[in-house]
Parts: C-alpha cells; structure tokens; sequence
C-alpha cells in the first residue's frame, strides 16, 4: 500500500491538476475577501471578523466550490488511468484492483485536506493584511475542526462521484454529478431538508447548523449510506468489470 | 515439452456474439508463437484473457502449468506484456514511468531501469516527458517496461501497429534477441502474415473467434514449398527422365499429368526444352507464387489476411 500511494505521488508530478486545484481552492477565500471589501466601502464602520469570515469561506466551500473542485478531482485521479490508457499495466503487474481504488482514495482524501488547509490559511492571511478583528486562539481551532470535519465529510461523499467515473471512462459524466450535486446544495441551503441531503448535510454537521426537523442522527445517515452505497457499487464493479 | 500457455475450450461471450468461441492454444516453452488473424478476430480479447484483464464465459487458461484463476498474483509476477498501445503517465519521464514499475513490482536492482532502457535504445532520453514521444519510441518504452522483471513469458498483442517500417524493423529485432538472448517465451500477436512470418517460429491463426490452425513454420513451409508445375502427356516418362538426366528426385505427380518439381526454379525453359526434345508434349508450365498467403486465405475461407 505505502509502494501504491507513493506511485500515486509520482504521478502527480509535473501534472498541472495540482495548480489548478489550488487556484480553485482560493476562490473561496478570495470570494469572502472580495464581500469584505465591497463591505467595507459601503458601510467601513461595520466590523469584519474572523469567525464570520471563516464560517463563510466554509459555506462556499463546502455547498458550491468543494463539491465541484472535489468532483473534478477525483474524476482526475480515477479517470486518468483510462485516458492514459495505464490500467492494463497496473493490473497486469498485478495490481489488486481493491488497493488500487484504496490508495487513490487515501491520496483523494490527502489532496482534500492540503485544500481545505490552503483555503483556511488563506483566509487567515487575508484577514491578518486587511485586520479581521477576533483573531484568537478559540477562533482559530474552531474553524480548523469545522474546515477539516467538512473536507472529512465531504471526502466520505467521493464514494459514488468515483462509482460514476469507473462506470462512465470519462470525465463530463462526473462534472454533471457535482454540478447536479451543487444544485441541490442551493436548492436546499435554507430549507430544512438541507440536513437530509448528504452534500448539504456536510455543512449542516460541520457548521452545527442542525434544524429542529430533523435531528443530527438523520443527517449522520444520509451520508453515510451514501458512502457506503457508493463504496460497495465501486467495489463490486471495479472488480468485476472487464478492462478494454 | 512443457506448455507455457494452454488453453481449454476458453471462450468469450458478449450478448449472443463469441469473441472468442472454444479456443485450445498451446505455446510451449521457448516458442516465438506468432497470433494471426484478422482485425475483430478475437485476438486482443484472447490475449486480454490471458493476463486476466478479461473474465472468460467458459474454458480454463493454464499458464506455467498453473490455473491463471487461481494462481494470478504468482503467473503475472512471471509474464511481461505489451496490450495494444503502450500507456504511460505523459507528464512522466521514461525512467520515471519505469520506476513506477520497479516500486510496484518491488524490484531493488538499482541499475534495472537503466538496463533495460538500454536495451531498447532510450538511454538518452532523460529528460524528455513521455508526451513527447513519437508512437515508435512508446512502443520501445513498452518492451523495457514489459521486461524490467526479467519475465519469462512475454505476451505482445500487435507491438508493431502504427509504427513506421524502421520502427517495425526495430521492434522485431529486439523481440528476436529477447527471445534469443534471455530464453523468454514469446507470444506476439499480429495481423499481418508477412510481420509473423519474419518473428515466429510458429504460429495459431485465429478466424471469427476460432483457433483454426496451430503449427510451426518449417512445417508451414514444407507444406506450401515454391515448385515449378509441368503439365505434361506422359508423366511416367517425364519423372524417369527427370531422375535419369537430371538427378531430380523431389518432385510430386498429380492428376491429369501435373508434375511438381521443388528444385530448379528458373530452369523451367531448359526442362521444356529437355521434355520436347524427348518427345513429350507439356501444355502447361506454371511456378508457385507466394502460396503462404494463399494457404491463409484458403483457410479463413476467403478474404484477406495480412
């Protein structure tokens, strides 16, 4: 496993996905900052603070950007090796089908979380130039948990975004899943359901922004049935499919 | 001798339609096995069965005597391969692919990479990425890549195709040294007769999923030998002097007085001559043309093949 994942290292080098993907993590972050300044020309005695800062970056991330960035990510990491044509090499090393989806998965999840770090960092830069007020210690841990439980959370979710890769070989399949996904996201950001909707829910449980309708054991279900539903139909396919 | 790869009714399904329909392969060890057929033939998903990439309808693959179904892991570990077109990460380097392989494959010989880039001529190329490179130096890349473990079988579906005549001339010449120097044994696959005739030592053709025929080249040729045909009035007199006068014993008498003569050839008018001027009447002279390819063709029951 440790040869697999250092493999998958290696091939992300020189690959430009990496760049792009952190320039699409820094929307977030520079979306908030850009709401700050528009703030602040119309109303400069209204306060800018870290925490709010921080909670916002996480809702863009989380309900718009994370999901399509993630989406496209792993479309990227799981599709390759059909594009590239280097499946039948890995198989025929033999590479177990099984590791080979586990290492992807462990590299997915550590992209998703040098992401979210970058997105967190950036906007505690932003603030620290600009001067948020309520810089502390609090602040800062809270954040990062609720950052790293969505990026978590969200990982968890990659499960039937790479199901819909393996069965489809290509990467606009998937891009329609996340933007379908994002939809519902929006869809659902002020209505109750949000905490039934698994992408949804992931802001919900991160951000403890549960509703009275619904307690939070719902929301824990929904994802994850929805990642394990996605786990076992990528298992069971992937072992089982013929590699043309 | 000991069978590489042997198959036992193995047959593929898609739907109603068999790709590949009851085949028995034997490649015995040592063998240079030359796979021809048709494009669609079934060749590609046989060989996709072989290395277990493709889960057969019905049949048993033995490979090192071992069943492949039950043994992958271990018959992989021994078998290097080239399926269609060599893939590889694009934004890699060559040896940057190859480590890939040796990390996977956990092979520790430090020089491994650099020996078998060697080996098929890529040594310079250090710092160009894979996505710069031509069809030809891929598909060299491929055979380094399929014998960095120092495998002893190699299996090469169509390892020439789209390459130009020097890359194909390339390609052979190092299959063939591979075989001979390292004792690997080679099944290559190809749709062009005259590519196997030049690398194979034997062959099994394969039509509409049918294994039809498996058998070495000498055997090959023996049988479709070059000869000159004379069609003569009297044949038992022909052959007496053609033993007589000539020392001519490797001929063959065929109905309504054909003559076949396996020597000679080019001395068709001084034998017509010979045979008039002792009184026989020949009415018809003909030499063999290329009757390989016409044996195929014979045997795919028309069409074309190479």
């Amino acid at each position: 496993m440790v040869s697999l994942l250092a493999t998958e290292l290696l091939k992300l080098k020189r690959a430009k996905m990496f760049l792009v993907s952190v320039v699409g993590a820094a929307a977030a972050p520079i979306m908030v900052f850009i709401g700050y300044l528009d703030m602040k020309s119309r109303m400069p005695d209204e306060p800018a603070t870290f925490a709010k800062a921080f909670g916002e970056t996480n809702l863009y991330v989380l309900l718009l950007i994370g999901s399509l960035l993630y989406g496209v990510i792993t479309a990227y990491l799981f599709n390759r090796e059909y594009a590239e044509d280097t499946l039948k090499n890995l198989l025929t090393i033999p590479v177990s089908r099984i590791s080979l989806i586990v290492s992807k998965m462990v590299l997915l999840y550590l992209w998703i979380m040098v992401l979210t770090m970058f997105a967190w960092g950036l906007i505690l830069l932003l603030g620290l130039i600009v001067g948020y007020e309520g810089l502390s210690a609090d602040v800062l841990l809270e954040s990062l948990t609720e950052f790293c439980i969505g990026g978590s959370l969200l990982f968890l979710l990659s499960t039937p975004t790479i199901f819909i890769t393996l069965l489809f070989k290509n990467y606009v399949p998937t891009i329609i899943f996340s933007a379908v996904v994002v939809m519902g996201n929006v869809a659902l950001a002020n209505r109750e359901y949000k905490a039934l909707f698994p992408w949804s829910a992931v802001h919900v449980i991160a951000e403890h922004a549960f509703v009275p309708e619904y307690p939070p054991f719902y929301s824990y279900i929904a994802i994850a049935a929805t990642s394990i539903a996605g786990m076992v139909a990528t298992i069971v396919y992937f072992t089982r499919v013929d590699i043309h | 001798m000991e069978a590489v790869i042997r198959t036992t009714h193995l047959t593929k399904r898609y739907g109603t339609q068999k790709a590949v329909d009851n085949l028995q392969m034997n490649v015995y060890q040592g063998q240079i096995y030359g796979f021809l057929g048709q494009n669609g033939a079934g060749k590609t998903t046989t060989i996709r069965m072989l290395l277990g990439l493709i889960q057969p309808t019905e049949g048993q693959i033995e490979i090192f005597g071992e069943s492949l179904l039950k043994n992958k892991k271990e018959i992989l570990r021994r078998t290097g391969s080239i399926v269609e077109f060599s893939g590889f990460y694009e934004n890699l380097t060559a040896r940057e692919n190859l480590h890939i392989n040796t990390r996977l494959r956990g092979i520790h010989k430090q020089n491994a990479v650099e020996e078998v880039l060697e080996i098929v001529g890529l040594q310079d190329e250090t710092k160009k990425t894979v996505g710069k490179y031509s069809l030809g130096m891929k598909q060299r890349l491929g055979i380094a890549r399929a014998i960095l473990h120092h495998p002893e079988l190699l299996i090469l579906d169509e390892p020439t195709n789209g390459l130009d005549p020097i890359g194909i001339k390339e390609i052979r010449r190092l299959i063939k040294a591979l075989a001979e120097e390292r004792k690997i044994t080679i099944l290559v696959s190809s749709h062009i007769l005259s590519e196997i005739e030049q690398l194979a030592d034997h062959i099994g053709v394969i039509h509409q999923g049918k294994l039809l025929e498996e058998i070495s080249f000498e055997e090959l040729h023996r049988r479709n030998r070059k000869y000159l045909e004379f069609q003569v009035s009297n044949d038992n007199k022909a052959t007496m002097l053609l033993e007589k006068d000539w020392g001519i014993y490797d001929y063959e008498v065929h109905d309504g007085g054909h003559i076949r003569v396996y020597s000679h050839f080019g001395e068709q008018a001084k034998l017509n001559r010979f045979f008039v001027e002792r009184g026989l009447e020949v009415s018809k002279i003909r030499m063999s043309e290329d009757r390989l390819e016409d044996y195929f063709v014979k045997r795919i029951g028309g069409g074309t093949i190479g």
